[in-house]
């Protein structure tokens, strides 16, 4: 068993990686592919989605899962960006992008999350 | 008093840092230092610059490190004893110098600063919390010129900067009232000249520059295309050119405001540089002033979108201003007679001596 004041200190590291990771992931996918919808989020979030589904579909032990899923994943994936760019897009009257950007993050995301158990279930 | 004056104007990215202090705050205590008369940091909304490094806050990562722009306006000699300590200072970006008219404290005497200009832009520079007769200053000017008929006017609300020589810094515990914000104006010099007496008998300590524009669009109307101008003067000056295209957050083209359409755009050509800034308030032609109120969803508040380029290649820009400016926006040109980029680790382009070049 590993002594829980470790974990704490894991979660912690593994949290503060999976912020950095969003920063970067989400900056250099929104300057390659500059476009009227928040791609750099929606590409943090599914990949972000995937990572967790094949975590959980994969079995790993509670303590990987626990550092992994809940420190990495829950810090990289970001509802509250998610729906601040949503507002951006409201508030610049671009409602269809807005729409698009809830509807889409939503469905490509449950279809993400779906394909990451399947494959962590073969792995 | 009417003098001639510099106006200096950098633009780089907010994060950019001068050894451990970040170059903003460097470059306003070295207008500090010098008493320069009059100082504004704005923040701004999107754009880019030689890199073609988009930044915009229409994301959050993407809105950690914006564009700001500084502009210092002061005589000739004071501005020629800080251009040269802003030569050595500055890591990146780019800073140009434009010749005005400044008018201070006695707004009276002004219609000479407008010979032979057909059209002028008029900045006003304000407290935030400035008043007359209780009504805040930016809506009072913004309706006595919306009355005399310019063409439009838009408030940009500064975070730093320097007011008659004394440091005035935003922060977060204070009202921030003495706080530099700007009124641009745009419209005929015989209005402008004729409404200034009037403008300023409402300000606290008139402080106006008064620079010579052509007015290119108004409301989709092609009035002008911008002045075809040679990239050197007789000596061999770089010459550069500028366009400013003042639109609103409601103004929109394909369902895109005007403005994130510009900048998108024009980062695909071979622009040099981009930089908006969103307003608190304004009007243009006759359409009612218009701002933010606190119940709404969409936005109403006036931005100006800033292009500087040779004069070569601001034609290619102003194709594609003019396309995306079909129904909406107000758009101006003006000569600008020295620049100089600084890029790290390379050599900086251009210079600060003044080009001459009449037209």
């Amino acid at each position: 068993m590993v002594s829980s004041a470790f974990l704490w200190v894991a979660l912690a590291l593994g949290a503060g990686c999976g912020s950095v990771m969003r920063f970067l992931l989400d900056g250099a996918v929104s300057r390659a592919l500059p476009s009227a919808l928040p791609v750099g989020t929606m590409a943090v979030n599914l990949t972000g989605c995937l990572a967790l589904g094949i975590i959980d579909g994969a079995a790993v032990p509670r303590d990987v899962a626990f550092v992994f899923g809940t420190g990495v994943i829950g810090a990289y994936t970001t509802f509250s960006t998610w729906m601040f760019e949503t507002q951006r897009l409201a508030e610049e009257r671009q409602v269809a992008r807005a729409s698009q950007n809830v509807l889409l993050s939503i469905l490509l995301g449950v279809a993400v999350g779906a394909a990451g158990l399947w494959i962590g279930g073969r792995l | 008093m009417i003098d001639d004056c510099l106006k200096v104007t950098s633009y780089f990215g907010e994060r950019l840092r001068l050894g451990r202090r970040f170059y903003s705050d460097v470059l306003l205590d070295t207008f500090e230092e010098h008493d320069v008369s009059t100082s504004i940091l704005l923040r701004a909304t999107g754009g880019f610059g030689l890199r073609h490094r988009l930044r915009t806050d229409q994301t959050l990562t993407m809105s950690e490190d914006p564009s700001v722009m500084a502009i210092a306006v002061d005589t000739p000699a004071r501005m020629n004893l800080v251009l040269p300590r802003l030569a050595e200072l500055q890591p990146r970006g780019m800073v140009t110098v434009e010749r005005a008219r400044v008018i201070r404290d006695d707004v009276t005497a002004s219609p000479a600063a407008y010979e032979h200009h057909v059209e002028t832009q008029l900045t006003i520079y304000v407290g935030r919390g400035e008043r007359t007769s209780r009504v805040p200053i930016h809506l009072a000017l913004c309706d006595r010129l919306q009355q005399a008929g310019v063409s439009g006017a838009s408030v940009l609300v500064g975070v730093d900067g320097t007011d008659h020589g004394e440091r005035q810094r935003a922060r977060f515990w204070d009202r921030n009232l003495d706080v530099p914000s700007m009124v641009l104006a745009v419209g005929p010099s015989d209005r402008m000249a004729g409404v200034l007496p009037e403008l300023g008998s409402m300000l606290r300590r008139p402080m106006v520059t008064v620079e010579r524009v052509r007015v290119c669009k108004r409301d989709g109307d092609l009035l002008a295309i911008p002045d075809r101008l040679p990239d050197v003067d007789d000596e061999g000056l770089g010459l550069w050119q500028k366009l400013m295209i003042y639109t609103s957050e409601s103004h929109l083209h394909d369902g895109e405001p005007v403005h994130r359409a510009l900048a998108r755009r024009l980062r695909e050509t071979s622009a040099a540089g981009v930089t908006a800034l969103r307003g608190v308030w304004g009007f243009h032609g006759d359409h009612p002033a218009h701002g933010d109120r606190l119940t709404q969803v969409g936005r109403r508040v006036p931005v100006v979108t800033i292009v500087v380029d040779s004069p070569s290649r601001i034609a290619a820009s102003f194709e594609v201003i003019d396309e995306l400016t079909s129904e909406h926006g107000l758009v101006t040109s003006e000569m600008v007679p020295a620049m100089q980029y600084f890029q790290a680790g390379e050599t900086s382009r251009g210079g600060f001596r003044l080009a001459h070049h009449r037209f």
